[in-house]
């Protein structure tokens, strides 16, 4: 699903008409879903979406596995070498 | 666009087919000639009112209109060439020399589609009255024993399916709104209403069209059809019926072309006439 744009329009119906026309006239839509934008609920808090604090951890590119993953490896060959 | 060897392709080999291939011959030549009148009728409604209402582009009462109007208008353009089309593949004949080399009073459209676009009310009740009309036309034909010709109308209806919703909404929107926008809409409506019939003109071979199985009625018993279809919705809307009556015999006469149709004919041909046998 992809937003492909907004239309102007006095009543739903007439949306769904122009957001035919503007979106899918030359076929490049299979599905539209047309909603008033008195429906639309706009969430932009930063506090919200973009917070404060550091974050990194819940990306995956947050952790730093190198040096972990040196540490295991020269554990588990020193294990081999008893 | 341009081939390989850097020749330049002509346009209309970029244009998808949409006509069948058939074999002339698959028609005796009495239907093929009866086809061959009915299908001109139709190529000529939608031709010359895909060119009517697209004087509304640039001008509808708003944007978003004007591109849905302007691509209703380029949809019956399309329709036309197709019918052009296969009258070309019936005949021998050419679908450019149809559609642009035909003097004004060989065309062979209705007369509801001989008036100039007016005002919005009017180019709405126009194409509200001609779209229901053209679809009954169309379902006539829909079930036509020869193959390609109820093919291309199973397309053409599935497209005309939401011009017949459009028209609906613009209807009932210019209805429903006492003071000038029904006045305009009922003002529209009458002076329509004497040419509203015309659609149904009865053909002069029509009958060989029902004996071969290709049209499903006469013109009119079309014309009642569409009748009582059209007038369900008016009585709903608590507007003036249309007027009793068969559809009149001269119904598609252009021996003397209308002076607003001369003038569109002079703009739909004026880029074909610039320079004789161009070729896209």
């Amino acid at each position: 699903m992809r937003h492909a744009g907004n239309v102007t329009a006095p009543d739903i119906e007439l949306a769904t008409h122009y957001a035919r026309e503007f979106y899918s006239r030359r076929q490049e839509s299979v599905r539209l879903w047309v909603v008033p934008r008195a429906e639309i609920t706009d969430l932009s808090d930063p506090d919200l979406l973009q917070p404060p604090l550091d974050r990194t951890f819940k990306k995956p590119g947050g952790y730093v596995m190198r040096d972990k993953l040196d540490v295991a490896k020269k554990r588990a060959e020193a294990d081999k070498k008893k | 666009m341009t081939t390989t060897d850097g020749a330049r392709l002509p346009t209309r080999q970029l244009i998808q087919p949409d006509v069948p291939r058939f074999e002339r011959r698959t028609l005796k030549p009495e239907a093929r000639d009866a086809l061959t009148g009915l299908l001109l009728t139709m190529a000529d409604d939608e031709f010359v009112l895909g060119f009517w209402d697209s004087e509304w582009t640039g001008i509808a009462p708003l944007l978003e209109e004007d591109v849905a109007f302007s691509s209703l208008a380029q949809d019956e353009i399309g329709h036309a060439r197709v019918w052009y089309e296969m009258l070309a593949q019936l005949t021998g004949d050419a679908a450019d020399r149809l559609a642009f080399h035909r003097a004004p009073e060989e065309f062979q459209h209705a007369r509801l589609l001989d008036h100039p676009r007016g005002d919005w009310a009017f180019s709405i009740a126009r194409r509200w009255l001609y779209d229901t009309a053209d679809a009954v036309r169309l379902a006539a034909l829909a079930e036509a024993s020869f193959e390609p010709l109820a093919q291309v109308v199973g397309k053409v209806i599935r497209e005309e399916r939401y011009h017949l919703m459009h028209m609906d909404a613009w209807l009932r929107r210019l209805a429903g709104h006492d003071g000038e926008p029904r006045q305009r809409l009922e003002a529209a409506l009458a002076a329509l209403a004497p040419d509203a019939l015309t659609v149904f003109t009865p053909l002069p071979a029509e009958e060989r069209l029902v004996d071969a199985d290709l049209l499903s009625a006469p013109m009119v018993q079309l014309a009642d059809r569409w009748r009582s279809d059209v007038g369900l919705v008016l009585k709903e809307l608590g507007l003036p019926a249309l007027p009793e009556g068969r559809p009149p015999a001269e119904g598609r006469d252009h021996s003397k072309p209308s002076e607003s149709f001369r003038w569109l004919w002079g703009e739909f041909t004026s880029v074909a006439r610039l320079e004789e046998g161009a070729e896209w």
